[in-house]
């Protein structure tokens, strides 16, 4: 076993509340499991040596800190810091049928509402989310009423700024009909270790905008995860972006449990020198007439690794499914690296499902196309690679957080070389 | 202005030019005719620098300088323009960023400020309007899902937008009704100013009721074999490319 499995398991042992028969079977469960072995496929490309010896440290003292700002974006702004939320939550003025509050200030009814998500849509099998189940004592449910539409974004930031071990948990509730947006952000850049996972349950004809930003750089080593259960009819639209850092792993998994559920997720990450970034996602289809679209595309950097594990799993049930994977990689230099899988399991005979993978170079005729107009070589280079995944970022919903991550992507891109 | 001298070039060890030679002087428009295959767009692609198409022979002056010797974009930024017969699509570079960094470029070449945004956008604006295309157009990815005769349209507005010494229109008529001929004639005509010089590359004689030449050229096999003013067009027209032989006679029809 790792020294720091046992240890976080040693430190969250004692956490007496509601959600203690969820943790304790989270417990047993990692307990049994251990750590994962070298030669474990989840973890195949993203090895957790510099994890595995890690020393537990607790934050003592935590600085009020703000994320960064969005202007013109309009949103309830809860900010974890070093793993402590550090916002008064009944200072929101919320619409009546919202709740946002931390686990140990909800009401019996909540409690009883938070149980049903907590640990109920994130598979059972990652180590790190049993230890999130284990660990996180700070946590936030959200909760929209039954037909309840709520125009401000939600933005849950998670912000690290010392070398710390922090365990944050999001439950998020859309009660039928409902509508919510949903930004969780993660940044920091300083060695530390956290783990941050989400959980959405969408009711029947509820519809989520999200977002998740793993923005995290440097030698912050961040796991984190969103999960999502949807209802009949229900709509997802998610944008995930990914920078990497020397351990940044994001699992995404949509879990159709109504039928014609509809879902679109898109990803970008960007990849600077000798960073690490980690993506799986899991689309399982056990419903019929349910589709899902995702799109991923990356940008890899001299010596960075990007691992891409895009599954679909179509159950048996699950006929007239629609379900279309595509991941597309460019590399700037000889030493990047992309570990590209896509799975498909399909268990129904009246589904439709296409898979793309591709790693590319530069377009020879595109880049002409552009020399020809008297563009540099090099100015030509960095606007079609950013062409590439700027098509994505064009496609988020909210002008506002468009505008602030163009910006932000770009500036990181012009920073990285062209080899 | 342009002085092409005995030009030879191949595309894959294939020789496609073999010994052309032209004389384009300031403000003179030049029509190059001639059937499928006989060189017109490698003319054009040998001319803008294109990565493949390698010369063997000649030379090419252009405006006092070897234009063989520069890379495609000094080419641009020294003021020569080719209107793509199938411009590339590319998704997710708009219209307006696309244009405003190839604006600026040049404008650098010359010595000339960059323009802000708001200076562009109302070039941009103007020129779209020239040649007949929404203003949306300017939104969308560079030729994006664009038509046959949109895509030339942007070419051309391009070519306002730049103010090149010289333009080659690589069949800009192709795959065009007459409205779409017409604007796309107007956008050239637009830009005749007596220094400007243009070489139109075409199939048909008919773009050229619209874009009035000074002379005319007939391209067969790599080389010039005929040269006349604006009825040479006409002629071929009506009798095609008999006259070149049997060989050109069989691929026409």
């Amino acid at each position: 076993m790792s020294q720091w499995l046992t240890q976080v398991i040693a430190n969250a042992s004692a956490t007496p509340d509601f959600l203690a028969p969820v943790r304790q079977q989270a417990l047993s469960t990692l307990q049994q499991n251990g750590w994962p072995g070298r030669r474990s496929e989840s973890w195949r490309f993203t090895p957790l040596t510099s994890v595995e010896q890690r020393e537990v440290k607790l934050a003592t003292d935590i600085a009020i800190q703000q994320a960064s700002d969005i202007a013109g974006l309009e949103a309830y702004e809860l900010v974890f810091v070093d793993g402590k939320l550090t916002t008064d939550c009944s200072a929101l003025s919320l619409p009546e049928g919202v709740t946002i509050a931390p686990f140990d200030k909800l009401s019996q009814d909540q409690q009883q509402q938070a149980a049903e998500v907590f640990g109920q849509i994130k598979p059972q099998h990652h180590v790190f989310g049993l230890v999130n189940d284990v660990a996180s004592e700070q946590g936030l449910f959200i909760d929209v009423a039954d037909g309840v539409a709520l125009d401000k974004t939600i933005r849950i930031a998670n912000l690290i700024t010392q070398d710390v071990d922090a365990h944050t948990r999001v439950a998020v509730r859309l009660g039928e009909g409902a509508s919510a947006k949903v930004l969780e952000q993660a940044e920091g850049n300083v060695a530390s270790m956290s783990t941050a996972f989400a959980e959405y349950a969408i009711g029947h004809n509820a519809h989520l905008e999200h977002y998740r930003f793993a923005l995290m750089t440097g030698q912050a080593k961040q796991i984190g995860g969103s999960h999502f259960g949807l209802g009949n009819g229900s709509t997802l639209n998610s944008t995930v972006v990914g920078f990497g850092s020397e351990l940044s792993r994001l699992d995404m998994d949509i879990i159709h449990r109504g039928e014609h559920a509809d879902a679109k997720m898109n990803a970008v990450y960007l990849l600077a020198e000798g960073e690490l970034f980690d993506l799986h996602t899991n689309i399982e289809h056990s419903t019929p007439n349910c589709t899902t679209e995702e799109n991923a595309r990356g940008i890899i950097g001299d010596n960075a690794r990007a691992v891409f594990n895009g599954r679909i799993h179509i159950h048996r049930d699950a006929q007239k499914t629609l379900a279309e994977l595509n991941n597309r990689n460019l590399l700037l230099s000889r030493r990047g690296l992309i570990n590209s899988k896509p799975e498909l399991e399909i268990y129904a005979d009246d589904v439709k499902c296409a898979h793309g993978c591709t790693v590319a170079e530069i377009d020879d005729e595109a880049l002409y196309y552009l020399l020809s107009r008297g563009i540099t070589r090099s100015k030509a280079l960095v606007i079609l690679n950013f062409g590439f995944i700027q098509e994505l970022v064009n496609q988020i919903p909210n002008a506002s957080i468009r505008e602030w991550l163009l910006p932000l992507l770009s500036d990181r891109f012009s920073r990285m070389e062209v080899k | 202005m342009l002085k092409i001298n005995n030009l030879h070039a191949s595309v894959e060890d294939k020789t496609i030019i073999k010994g052309l030679d032209l004389e384009v002087k300031p403000g003179e428009v030049h029509a190059i005719m001639g059937p499928n295959g006989a060189g017109k767009s490698t003319l054009g692609y040998v001319l803008s620098g294109r990565e493949g198409y390698e010369v063997s022979e000649g030379t090419v002056d252009f405006n006092g300088a070897d234009l063989l010797d520069m890379e495609v974009e000094e080419r641009a930024q020294a003021g020569l323009f080719l209107a793509f017969q199938y411009p590339v699509e590319i998704p997710g570079v708009s219209n307006m960023e696309f244009m405003k960094e190839s604006v600026n470029a040049i404008r650098q070449q010359r010595d000339l400020d960059p323009l802000t945004a708001a200076e562009f956008l109302k070039k941009a604006k103007e020129a779209c309007k020239q040649v007949q295309l929404p203003l949306e157009f300017l939104k969308r990815g560079v030729n994006e899902g664009f038509s046959g005769g949109e895509k030339k349209r942007n070419e051309i507005m391009q070519m306002i937008l730049l103010e090149p010494t010289l333009a080659i229109l690589d069949e800009s008529d192709s795959g065009l009704d007459v409205d779409a001929l017409q604007v796309v004639a107007d956008g050239v005509n637009s830009q005749r100013d007596g220094k400007r010089s243009f070489i139109v590359v075409t199939h048909y004689q008919r773009l050229l009721d619209y874009i009035k030449p000074d002379f005319v050229h007939i391209l067969a096999d790599g080389k010039i074999v005929k040269s006349g003013d604006a009825s040479l067009a006409h002629e071929v027209e009506k009798s095609g490319y008999s006259f070149l032989g049997k060989k050109y006679e069989e691929a026409e029809a």
